[in-house]
């Protein structure tokens, strides 16, 4: 714990500068370059063909929807599409790297210069995408002991090799831990409202490495940066930042020089660790591949793409607020649950106003919907449609709600077979309300020498002799005037 | 001007292990191979695009359909060393080239 | 292989009788010439028995169901084991067929052995291939050319009718020319790559050699088409064997580099090429001398490229998956010691060179500026190929070399001198035996023509071949 104060003292005197690169399985059927299935699961080694287990005498082929995810995703990032793109060999050993050499795009990537928008402490930040480029995946290593390092042995399992991914890299221009996460945060929900991805960063499907340095405040020369890898959780992405930001600070407070490094992170000793220990900075090789032609798409077909797109994250909050009137937070929830959101809209064609609908969603509503799926809308609309209405007080409104999710009957069939219709009748209610005085005459006497918070009580009485159907205004109305 | 640290570099990347007397021999191949090609160096290629494929092909992708894959048994029966459906490696250790 | 193909459809022998024939000629020659890696006794004679059975029913397969063939042994054959020549692939039996090996067994071809190779194919002699030496047939002193040595010389040899090699820089054409056999180089792309254990594959192309150019042509029908699993493949149409007309030689346009004509060729075979083409001259094309400067630079380029190319490929064989696998305490040290004992010198060699040219300090200089020298070589050789219709020099400097005379890796690289410039530019190139020198060894002619030209390729060495004496055609066997 001292450390990381003492990291926190240095930090004052820099800046964080913060470049990240991700890593995103793509929603395909078939891998990246043949045929065989993505399912995540299959026994070991099922999944494979000559091609992904990097055969002699096999060949890659370009998988279509593959180019058309990453496609969609540069056009989401607002990515300048390339019409000719290349692929490259990147060449290095590792017993997961089927054919040692990873077909990827160096110098030339389908996507490049592009930005993503999203909110730090409710104010709107830009991050640029210097590139994305379409790259596959390596098989799976699965380790003899708790650690690479501590294991005699590792087992390979070539299903995921050759599944399709795209490399997302980010501009050096994320400032701290916290904005690194969320820019995370907001680039996976874009890529899941367009289903480029399944984004499980638990299975993998979303990896991210960082790379991280300080520079003195007011000083335009960059630190030495360092490369955390495999950073697989929103949390683990934080954590490793900000140790690295005590790290670093540490060390330069001392008057050290950082090492250019790649680093991991260990979970659970809280700490990176390096990864190289010998050796220089590696060489990959990377030239044409010989066996793919370069990729030409035609306009119109990234046009198709393009209209393709459905509406993003932060459209999408500008609309709930800006047309709907929704507070931030309430935006923010339907933006991260388009299930919710979905049924939002859905609603909102009916003659509610917002605020009920809203009310309505994040109250008891998302919990039960959690836990036994949406109502439909309809339904919904239904049991709000009866509470504006004043049919049902908002004492029934939990009942009818608990009736719908278990039974298939509308709102207003429930409220009339258990009779839940509210009490409004002055007449009906006058007799309930005179009971309730005439109970409590010491009560009573005690209200009217000043004790006007036993209102309340009386109201309570008679809610409670209605079983909650009375409708409070009229009680109160009805109180107001026996009481005075 | 190549020495025996250049091409003991080379072995490490292609993961060659070579004897004293064949880092001798490749440090010298390796001397005259380049000798040789000096005349490339000299070649005006300003402007010059280089060339990666024979022929151009226009680049017809494969629709995303799920194909035939080996039998596990298949694949397993080419490793040297396998173990309850996984290739088996000796231990891993980061830090090389 | 006509009267072969003629006496099958009338049944006068049988798929099992030729295939038989062939497998005694193996046990006789081969002995001597060593033109096999592998020889599948076995399950030729089952494939042969299946095509008589179709035969018998009147469902044969094409013309040559049941006709025995041999293929390079850097071609995937399923379930038959694939050594690229290389102590690393001794025991490993491909899970699948190459699409070339699939048409030949669309078509019944027989498939009777695989044959011996330079180490994945590196080399011009088939002296670097670790299950032994092939022998030339004309001289059992002499290499048969390489580094698909043993499919040459097995043709040459009568052991089989016809057999496919795989071209990088040569090693079709070369080996053709030192056995006295046909063999074409294609347009890059025509056929498909997939299944052939790669060298560099910017270049590599499998083709077919015979002994007669009908021949050729006709199993180039067979392999030649678009094939989806190699996406460099051309969408050009199937291959058709053309009519052997002379006409075909009125006016041609025939253009004769003088570089290829200049010190270091023998002067026999200077002699019977000229006299090649003076006969072409006689019977009505034009010759036309032209240059070919660039290809000063081919060697160069070709070596920088396919040893980079070559570097990147052999990667694979980590003792991982397959293959040879030499035990150690870490993965590193496994896939090290693996390499080492599973590669030859030459292999080694070249994995050293590729890996020198594509890294971090020096892929400017050498890879990318080879790259550069080859769009120059193929716009010369396109610019050369605009003004006539075919190209013609010698195949090879020299005849056919003594097993052991080039020890020095550098002067063995040029025996590609005349023919790496047809893959550095992609286009097809032919070579038809075109006499024998004072020694009685057989020395070619290469044909060069535009891309997918291969048509006229086979009609202009046709020509060639009905005027070349029998005796030298054929070779003094």
């Amino acid at each position: 714990m001292s450390k990381v104060s003492k990291g926190v003292l240095g930090m004052a005197n820099y800046d964080t500068v913060i470049g990240l690169e991700i890593h995103v399985a793509l929603l395909t059927d078939s891998k990246f370059l043949c045929s065989c299935s993505t399912a995540f699961g299959a026994p070991p080694n099922s999944q494979c063909c000559p091609v992904c287990l990097g055969l002699p005498g096999s060949l890659p082929t370009i998988n279509e929807k593959a180019v058309e995810c990453a496609t969609k995703a540069g056009l989401a990032l607002n990515c300048q599409i390339n019409l000719f793109s290349k692929f490259d060999r990147k060449n290095y050993f590792y017993p997961d790297l089927p054919k040692a050499y990873q077909i990827t795009q160096d110098a030339y990537p389908l996507c490049s210069r592009g930005f993503l928008d999203y909110y730090v402490d409710d104010q709107l930040v830009r991050t640029e995408i210097t590139r994305i480029h379409m790259e596959e995946e390596a098989g799976k290593l699965i380790h003899s002991g708790s650690s690479i390092v501590s294991s005699d042995y590792s087992l390979v399992d070539y299903n995921r090799a050759g599944i399709a991914l795209i490399e997302i890299v980010t501009a050096p221009d994320i400032h701290h831990p916290g904005q690194a996460r969320l820019f995370v945060e907001q680039l996976r929900l874009l890529l899941s409202y367009i289903g480029v991805s399944d984004t499980k960063m638990e299975e993998g499907s979303l990896r991210v490495d960082a790379n991280i340095s300080l520079k003195p405040k007011d000083s335009d020369l960059l630190g030495t940066k360092v490369e955390i890898k495999n950073l697989n959780s929103f949390r683990a992405l934080e954590k490793a930042l900000e140790y690295e930001v005590s790290r670093q600070g540490e060390i330069l407070d001392q008057g050290g020089t950082i090492r250019q490094e790649s680093r991991t992170w260990d979970d659970r000793a809280g700490r990176t660790m390096s990864m190289r220990s010998k050796g220089d900075a590696p060489d990959y090789r990377l030239f044409p591949e010989p066996d793919l032609p370069p990729l030409c798409l035609e306009p119109a077909w990234v046009e198709s793409i393009r209209a393709s797109i459905p509406e993003l994250p932060l459209e999408r909050l500008g609309r709930l607020e800006e047309q709907f009137g929704l507070s931030r937070y309430e935006a923010t929830f339907f933006v991260h649950y388009p299930d919710f959101c979905q049924i939002f809209f859905d609603l909102a064609e009916y003659d509610l106003s917002p605020k009920a609908i809203v009310n309505f969603l994040m109250g008891d509503y998302a919990r039960l919907a959690r836990e036994r799926g949406h109502l439909d809308a309809r339904r919904i609309a239904g049991l709000l449609t009866i509470v504006k209405e004043g049919l049902i007080g908002a004492n029934q409104e939990g009942v009818v709600l608990d009736a719908l999710f278990s039974s298939e009957k509308s709102a207003r069939e429930i409220v009339k077979e258990q009779g839940l219709e509210a009490l409004r009748d002055s007449t009906e209610l006058q007799g309930v309300v005179d009971g309730v005085l005439t109970a409590n005459p010491d009560l009573v006497a005690r209200f009217r020498s000043g004790e006007s918070k036993l209102l309340g009580y009386f109201v309570g009485q008679v809610m409670r002799a209605t079983r909650g159907k009375a409708d409070p205004e009229v009680v109160n109305k009805l109180l107001e005037e026996a009481l005075s | 001007m190549i020495d025996r640290h250049d091409v003991m570099r080379m072995a490490r990347l292609a993961r060659l292990e070579l004897s004293e007397e064949e880092i001798d021999q490749y440090q010298e191949d390796l001397m005259r191979f380049l000798r040789s090609g000096q005349k490339l160096q000299q070649v005006d290629v300003a402007e010059v695009e280089g060339t990666s494929h024979a022929v151009h092909v226009a680049h017809e992708l494969r629709p995303d359909q799920v194909g035939t894959s080996l039998r596990q048994e298949a694949v397993l029966s080419l490793g040297p060393r396998v173990e309850q459906g996984f290739f088996r490696v000796p231990r891993i250790v980061e830090g090389q080239e | 292989m006509k009267e072969l193909i003629q006496s099958l459809d009338v049944r006068e022998v049988s798929a099992q009788e030729i295939v038989q024939h062939h497998l005694e000629e193996i046990a006789q020659h081969d002995p001597g010439i060593h033109a096999f890696i592998t020889v599948d006794q076995e399950g030729a004679l089952r494939q042969a028995d299946d095509a008589d059975r179709r035969r018998a029913q009147g469902q044969a397969l094409s013309p040559f169901d049941g006709i025995p063939i041999a293929v390079k042994d850097n071609i995937s054959t399923k379930g038959l084991r694939t050594t690229c020549g290389s102590r690393m692939l001794e025991d490993y039996v491909p899970l699948f067929d190459a699409t070339v090996i699939s048409r030949l067994r669309r078509a019944g071809l027989v498939l009777v052995g695989k044959t011996n190779l330079d180490e994945f194919a590196m080399g011009s002699s088939t002296e670097y291939s670790a299950f032994g030496v092939t022998h030339n047939p004309h001289d059992h002193s002499r290499v048969p050319g390489g580094s698909s040595g043993g499919s040459a010389a097995a043709v040459a040899a009568g052991e089989v009718p016809w057999s496919l090699g795989t071209d990088t820089g040569g090693s079709i054409r070369q080996p053709a020319s030192f056995c006295g056999v046909v063999g074409l180089k294609p347009t890059y792309g025509w056929v498909s790559r997939y299944g052939v254990v790669a060298l560099a594959p910017s270049l590599d192309q499998v083709g077919p050699m015979a002994k007669r150019v009908e021949d050729a042509a006709a199993l180039f029908a067979l392999i030649a088409g678009n094939d989806p699993r190699d996406a460099t493949s051309a969408k050009a149409p199937s291959f058709q064997v053309p009519a052997w007309d002379p006409e075909v030689l009125r006016d041609l346009r025939v253009g004769v580099p003088e570089e290829f004509f200049s010190a270091g060729l023998d002067s026999q075979v200077e002699h019977a090429v000229r006299g090649c083409l003076r006969q072409l001259e006689d019977q009505g094309a034009v010759l036309q001398p032209l240059s070919l400067a660039t290809n000063a630079y081919a060697i160069d380029t070709y070596l920088t490229l396919v040893t980079a190319e070559a570097s990147s490929c052999l990667a694979r064989y980590d003792g991982v998956r397959y293959g040879k696998r030499v035990e150690a305490e870490d993965s590193n040290t496994m896939f090290a010691k693996s390499r080492s004992a599973g590669f030859g010198s030459e292999v080694k060699r070249r994995i050293m060179l590729g890996t020198y040219v594509l890294s971090a300090n020096h892929y400017e200089a050498y890879y990318e500026q080879a790259q550069k020298v080859r769009t120059l070589i193929k716009e010369d050789v396109l610019d050369a190929l605009s003004q006539v219709d075919v190209i013609i020099t010698p195949t090879t400097p020299t005849a056919a070399f003594q097993i052991g005379a080039k020890r020095d890796p550098l002067e063995m690289y040029l025996s590609d001198l005349f023919t790496a410039m047809a893959n550095l530019s992609g286009i097809p190139a032919l070579s038809v035996p075109c006499g024998l020198n004072s020694h009685g060894l057989p020395m070619g002619i290469q044909i060069m023509g535009g891309n997918f030209s291969e048509a006229l390729l086979f009609q202009v060495g046709y020509m060639i071949e009905q005027g070349v004496e029998g005796s030298a055609r054929h070779g003094q066997l």
